[in-house]
């Protein structure tokens, strides 16, 4: 084994590790963890044996491995960014409805602070 | 008089004038909600020396989101019968505000909408000229609904709109969900003329002709991200 594969075998083994033992990773689809899982085990195959991917390449009619590789990156990247797009949208959804019941709380809240105010003045 | 109706102002960075538009639209009409979504200048504190109510964002939200409060707000007033949506920058007039909610009352209309182009727009730019009288065509074509003038933020509906409407997008793109309402649920609805006056103070103001193609991008993503 030469050392860039030593260096990329370690690097995936300690991403896949982190994201397996991160206690949050247990909210993630169990689709999502099987992708990852499968995505990591073919990574670890090709960094071995180069050639697995050339061999994939020619079986789907692309000339080379790493035309596959870019071609594929772009997809799940253009993927990446759409769901985080949606994502985002969602979480401002959330935020939102969040800041506007604050709005209307603090609202009340000064309501009451005036006719308590009125009221003490009275008993005075 | 007038008591059964609420005016709703999105207020955002308008400190200089918001206090003079407040007390000549409390001429007329005693409830006024001020929304101030998360303004950085002295508007809260100017907004508090009048009578309007003062609701604030803890940031800013967009001036969809800032209508949907204070709809939310006047809807709590089980005697609010008639809202309306006041531009806080002084480029609406009080008298076409009035003249709108007769039209509303005597016609029995759900929502009466103010257009510039059947009326005045004094100083337009001509750039935002085409780009409002571009909308309105788009507008036209996707909704169905025929109107004048697309994105005029002088508005008065009734409880029955009010309590239907859902804004969902929280930025300008709300004016185009106020027109698919009216498409989707056959609201009976009308425009007046109204005069929008372009005052070099409004003109200051980064409401650029880029904001339309973010606008129009939200209402597309929309389309494609809805389940």
């Amino acid at each position: 084994m030469i050392a860039i594969q030593v260096l990329l075998i370690g690097g995936i083994v300690t991403v896949l590790g982190w994201f397996v033992m991160n206690p949050r990773s247990q909210q993630v689809h169990a689709w999502i963890k099987i992708l990852a899982a499968v995505f990591t085990s073919f990574g670890v195959v090709v960094i071995i044996s180069p050639n697995t991917s050339n061999r994939v390449a020619h079986a789907v009619g692309v000339g080379r491995g790493a035309d596959l590789l870019l071609y594929s990156l772009a997809v799940a990247f253009v993927y990446v960014m759409f769901s985080l797009y949606i994502r985002g949208k969602e979480e401002h959804a959330k935020f939102e409805i969040l800041a506007r019941t604050v709005a209307l709380l603090e609202e009340r809240l000064r309501e009451l602070s005036d006719v308590l105010a009125e009221r003490r003045e009275e008993s005075k | 008089m007038q008591q059964d109706v609420y005016v709703i102002m999105p207020v955002f960075n308008e400190a200089p004038v918001i206090r003079s538009v407040v007390s000549a639209v409390s001429q007329v009409f005693p409830n006024i909600i001020c929304v101030n979504d998360g303004s950085t200048d002295a508007s809260a504190a100017e907004i508090e020396k009048t009578d309007a109510v003062l609701i604030n964002h803890p940031f800013n939200l967009g001036q969809g989101a800032a209508l949907k409060t204070g709809i939310d707000y006047a809807l709590r007033d089980a005697n609010a019968a008639y809202f309306i949506t006041f531009d806080s920058d002084g480029q609406h007039q009080v008298a076409d505000a009035v003249s709108m909610l007769a039209v509303a009352r005597e016609g029995d209309y759900d929502i009466v909408l103010g257009s510039r182009f059947l009326g005045k727009a004094e100083n337009i730019p001509s750039v935002r000229a085409a780009v409002l009288k571009a909308a309105v065509v788009f507008s036209n074509l996707t909704t169905g609904v025929r109107l004048t003038d697309a994105h005029n933020g002088l508005r008065v509906f009734n409880r029955r709109f009010a309590e239907r409407i859902e804004i969902t997008m929280p930025g300008m793109a709300h004016a185009t969900e106020f027109i698919h309402w009216i498409a989707k649920s056959e609201f009976k609805y009308t425009e007046v003329p109204v005069t929008v006056v372009y005052t070099q103070y409004s003109q200051a103001k980064p409401q650029s002709v880029f904001n339309s193609i973010n606008i129009g991008f939200d209402l597309l993503m929309r389309r494609i991200s809805k389940r």
